[in-house]
């Protein structure tokens, strides 16, 4: 072993030391000789004789001092590194090349490297619980109320933990919109100085669940679910570092939550958040144990819960929706049609961004593709001209494997440069993202290049160079007699180039399709009529301490108040304030009943909205019918004002002012409400979903904490926003600001994901675009200097210098040509994946391959427009002596 | 076959190289050679180029050292030594080989008879 090990030390050393190796071994050989032929002379020989009988016994000096050179180092990677040293003498010598192809590939590397870490980010990196794998979302479904993955009832969750034997435990939690970005704002007080943060309210075993141990402290209890023990709080590290300054002593501290005085029992590990990272508190729920046992109505209650160990996913779906069943017999009253769903946790988080972020990964792979056959092209042409070097290498000895793994070394070598700047471009990535598009990822997701992010690059970076090195390799390779170099050579190059750019022709086209589609759906997204005037309107959410404000009437009266004050603001409009804004991703919804229909047709899912009279002013929403709300419209009068969609599905071709509904089922003993309006639909959910019905209730008559304030004016956002701010502070110096945005803003951001993805890919396609043309103009010029002796033949022949350039660019566009028709087809075959992602254009929208196809088109006649110039002017007194 | 060939000439020539050093002291690549082909009486006439596999080998194996001296007739050259290690193969080298070369002669006798 240690002989071995020696032997290994002396080699690996030898294999550093050639030359001076090889140097004293000459020297020894060298001397050896000398000394028997001094025996030999000594025994009466010739000086020469006596030399060359020395030469014989020693037996071909040469032929030993290479076998001892092999044996002395470590002979494969000696030509290995012989390989790089040359291929690095040898790009060094055409800066020009190696800069091209090695932006190129830090192009396609960084590109594909920077989607994997979203993709990692976002879809493969497991989320930071014990088992993630086994937690399971569950939902209710309801086909009555269009319902397909909806919060659940507090009762039917008791239910489910009661009568279930597939999870050890269900957790809920409440205070997260659509997006799962928490919407509990509450002020945490820290020596009077109150700070806003976000958390959400969860039952008191949700850590259990998610099998998460604290890092101070201590976590929830069950008990503490209840009114009464719920005066507990845990901090995720981020807030124990910026609220409290990492105070040691936190755990038992009293601080105030919105009034509210309450105990931080525990922190969280820094790694840790649920179920993102805009949750910087956990509260309890502090709900009455009544919930748990009769609310059936309304849901809302998020789920997570954990697979018993050895259940499958299948197995508890089956056991749940037995479960579902016996409720909806028990409760027909509210359960009817009740059915659940159970989706892993991780799938139901990364559900919304999952097809655009495989979308934009496949994009960047064609792109990589795109590259390296563009890379390809390059040594194609580069190993053109250097055939006569290849070709004096073989007859020089060099054996064909020796020149192909020369060339792939020199492969592998650019495309190792090219991946460690990718890397460098992708390591950018996730601070870009962040500031570009901080809507487009899941808030739960954090790109950043990892140990598999780079183990990812290191791999393209071993592909890549077979995919764009190989060909070119054996083609040069081949080539066999100085004779063979310049015709046959030539064109064998340039058939395998018009391939490469029929294929990257082809991937373009795909790519370009795509983002034409992307941004033909966000032209029409644009367009969509939000239902209001979005221009110079701010907004911004006041929140009411309870403690300060218990009552309703104090509440009501101090909106009103601080309406009245926003309004004498100068330059302002209009003022108004709603229970919910739209896009905000946060709505209530309720039965209706209409009147005069039978008892058992009802209407599910009616939206309410709570609004000050002059919120539609504020707003710019349209009257189409009746009239607005005004100031004497309160809890007595029982009126309302209802959208179109409401007037389109409950009254269908019949006029909806004057009629009357009620909110809720026929038996339940609501007032009768009569609509005295209709206005216009307002976007609720995204610019790409149709409006709900949806009523606007007087906000006297059903008042609520938080408002959102609307206030139009002719002032800028920011002016606006501060005067805003001092009418708010007047009122009560505690009150704060929260969710400042414009609506403009608003509806920009409801469209951030759309933005998102059709930058990307309209990038993506942009890069592959300039590609193909770069490829197609390298081939092009290759095939004019390679012709330009027959171009000058031709013109002293009297060809006319309009036919040259037409016959360079035939010569051009074929490829092209072949490349759009292969491209239109593949298109059409997987545009069809991205329907989910489009708005108003369909996949084979026919507008959108046309233009593609012009794009193309025109990109590719401006790269054959340059050689062809250059070939209709070729001077043929130059271009015959030129050889 | 000629691999096989050259095999058991290897460690037999490793061998010798050791004993000659063992016997001799210090000695150049060429004295080694020489010294060989004397003892030997010219039965084995070896390329003598050859002789630097072996030493290449059992220096990589730290069996035996090496160094540039001044030969006796005035000449630079490079002498190998044997070192502690190389003491130490070389007598379970040599155990062995008179093993071995018992048993090969028990057996020749044998059949012999």
């Amino acid at each position: 072993m240690l002989t071995r090990l020696s032997v290994l030390a002396s080699r690996i050393s030898g294999a550093f030391n050639g030359r001076a190796l090889d140097q004293d071994f000459d020297r020894e050989v060298e001397s050896h000789l000398a000394m028997m032929a001094d025996d030999y002379r000594r025994r009466g020989m010739s000086e020469e004789e006596a030399r060359r009988t020395a030469r014989l016994r020693f037996g071909g000096p040469t032929q030993t001092r290479e076998d001892q050179h092999d044996r002395r180092g470590l002979p494969l990677v000696e030509t290995a590194l012989q390989d790089v040293r040359y291929a690095l003498r040898t790009l060094r010598r055409n800066p020009g090349f190696t800069f091209v192809v090695i932006l190129t590939l830090a192009v396609g590397i960084g590109a594909v490297t920077s989607m994997f870490t979203v993709v990692r980010a976002v879809l493969l990196r497991p989320l930071p619980y014990t088992q993630p794998d086994r937690l399971i979302e569950i939902s209710e479904t309801n086909p009555l109320k269009g319902w397909t993955h909806t919060v659940a009832a507090p009762a039917n969750v008791a239910d489910w933990r009661a009568r279930n034997t597939v999870f050890t435990d269900i957790a809920g939690y409440i205070g997260v919109d659509n997006r799962g970005a928490s919407q509990m704002q509450r002020f945490l007080s820290v020596n009077g100085e109150p700070q806003p943060v976000n958390g959400i309210a969860t039952t008191g075993n949700l850590f259990d669940v998610l099998g998460v141990r604290p890092l101070l402290g201590r976590t929830f209890t069950w008990s503490e679910t209840f009114d009464g023990n719920d005066r507990v709080l845990v901090l995720s590290y981020g807030a124990w570092q910026s609220v409290f300054g990492g105070d040691p002593g936190i755990v038992g501290r009293a601080v105030v939550l919105s009034g509210r005085s309450m105990t931080v029992v525990g922190v969280m590990p820094r790694d840790f958040f649920f179920p993102n990272r805009s949750a910087q508190f956990w509260a309890s729920m502090g709900v009455k144990p009544d919930v748990f046992v009769r609310m059936r109505r309304p849901h809302w209650l998020t789920t997570v819960a954990r697979l018993r160990p050895g259940v499958s996913l299948v197995q508890a779906r089956d056991q749940m929706t037995a479960i579902a069943t016996e409720l909806e017999r028990a409760y027909p009253d509210t359960n009817t049609k009740m059915g659940v769903r159970l989706e892993p946790l991780h799938d139901i988080m990364a559900a919304d961004a999952r097809p655009t972020i495989l979308m934009l990964f496949g994009a960047v792979a064609v792109l990589f593709l795109i590259v390296c056959a563009n890379v390809a092209s390059l040594q194609l042409g580069r190993g053109a001209s250097r055939m006569r070097e290849i070709a004096v290498r073989r007859a020089l000895g060099a054996g064909r494997t020796r020149l192909v793994r020369q060339l792939l070394t020199e492969a592998l070598l650019l495309s190792c440069l090219g991946a460690a700047l990718g890397i460098a471009l992708a390591a950018a990535t996730p601070a870009i993202l962040l500031r570009a598009a901080p809507s487009a990822l899941p808030l739960f997701a954090t790109p950043r290049i990892d140990f598999p992010v780079l183990l990812f690059a290191a791999a393209l970076a071993i592909v890549a160079p077979v995919v764009f090195g190989l060909a070119p390799a054996l083609s040069t390779s081949s080539v066999d007699r100085l004779a063979e170099r310049a015709e046959s050579g030539s064109r064998r190059t340039t058939v395998a180039r018009d391939l490469l750019v029929v294929f990257e022709v082809g991937l373009s086209v795909v790519l370009v399709v795509g983002s034409v589609l992307l941004i033909r759906s966000l032209i029409h997204l644009q367009q969509v009529d939000p239902g209001f005037a979005p221009d110079r309107v701010v907004t911004f959410k006041v929140t009411l301490p309870r403690v300060k404000y218990p009552k309703d009437t104090d509440q009501v009266r101090v909106f009103a108040d601080l309406e009245r004050r926003l309004r004498n603001l100068p330059g302002v409009e209009a003022v108004g304030a709603t229970s919910t804004l739209a896009l905000r991703g946060y709505t209530w919804t309720g039965d209706a009943s209409v009147e005069g229909r039978a008892a058992d047709d009802y209407e599910r899912e009616l939206r309410h909205e709570s609004v000050t009279p002059d919120y539609f002013a504020a707003m710019g929403t349209r009257l189409i019918a009746g009239r607005m709300l005004n100031e004497h419209d309160d809890a007595r009068s029982n009126v309302t004002v209802v959208n179109e969609a409401l007037a389109r599905k409950y009254f269908p071709g019949k006029d909806a002012v004057g009629r009357r509904i009620k909110f809720g089922r026929p038996q339940d003993s609501d007032p009768w409400i009569t609509i005295v309006g209709v206005v216009a639909d307002a976007k609720q959910d995204g610019m790409d979903k149709p409006a709900r019905p949806e009523v606007y209730v007087p906000f006297a008559a059903n008042a609520q904490n938080p408002a959102t304030f609307v206030v139009r004016s002719d002032v800028d956002a920011t002016p606006m926003v501060a005067a805003a701010r001092q009418a708010v502070r007047a009122i009560d110096r505690d009150l704060l600001l929260t969710e400042v945005t414009t609506l403009d803003g608003l509806v920009r951001d409801s469209m951030g994901d759309e933005r998102f993805r059709t930058t990307l890919l309209s990038g993506f396609a942009g890069v592959a675009l300039f590609l193909a043309v770069l490829g197609i103009y390298g081939v092009l010029a290759y095939f004019v200097s390679q012709r330009s002796r027959e171009l000058g033949i031709r013109v002293a022949l009297g060809a006319r210098p309009r036919a040259l350039f037409a016959m360079v660019v035939g010569q051009g566009m074929r490829p092209v040509a072949i490349g759009s028709a292969a491209g239109l087809a593949g298109a059409i075959a997987l545009t069809g994946l991205m329907e989910s992602l489009l708005f108003g254009v369909t996949p084979l929208d026919p507008i959108t391959y046309a233009s593609s196809i012009g794009v193309l088109a025109a990109s590719a006649l401006g790269a054959c427009a340059l050689p062809a110039l250059r070939a209709a002017r070729v001077d043929p007194l130059i271009a015959i002596r030129e050889e | 076959m000629a691999e096989d060939k050259s095999e058991i000439l290897q460690g037999t020539l490793d061998l010798m190289v050791l004993q000659t050093l063992d016997a001799m002291g210090p000695l150049h690549g060429y004295g080694i050679a020489r010294r060989i082909e004397q003892i030997s009486e010219d039965v084995l006439q070896l390329n003598q180029g050859t002789i630097y596999a072996a030493l290449l080998r059992l220096q990589q194996r730290r069996w035996i050292s090496s160094s540039w001296g001044t030969s006796d007739n005035n000449r630079k050259a490079k002498f190998y030594s044997l070192t502690k290690a190389g003491r130490r193969q070389l007598a379970t080298e040599a155990e062995n080989w008179q093993r071995v070369a018992g048993v090969i002669g028990r057996l020749l006798r044998l059949s012999e008879r």
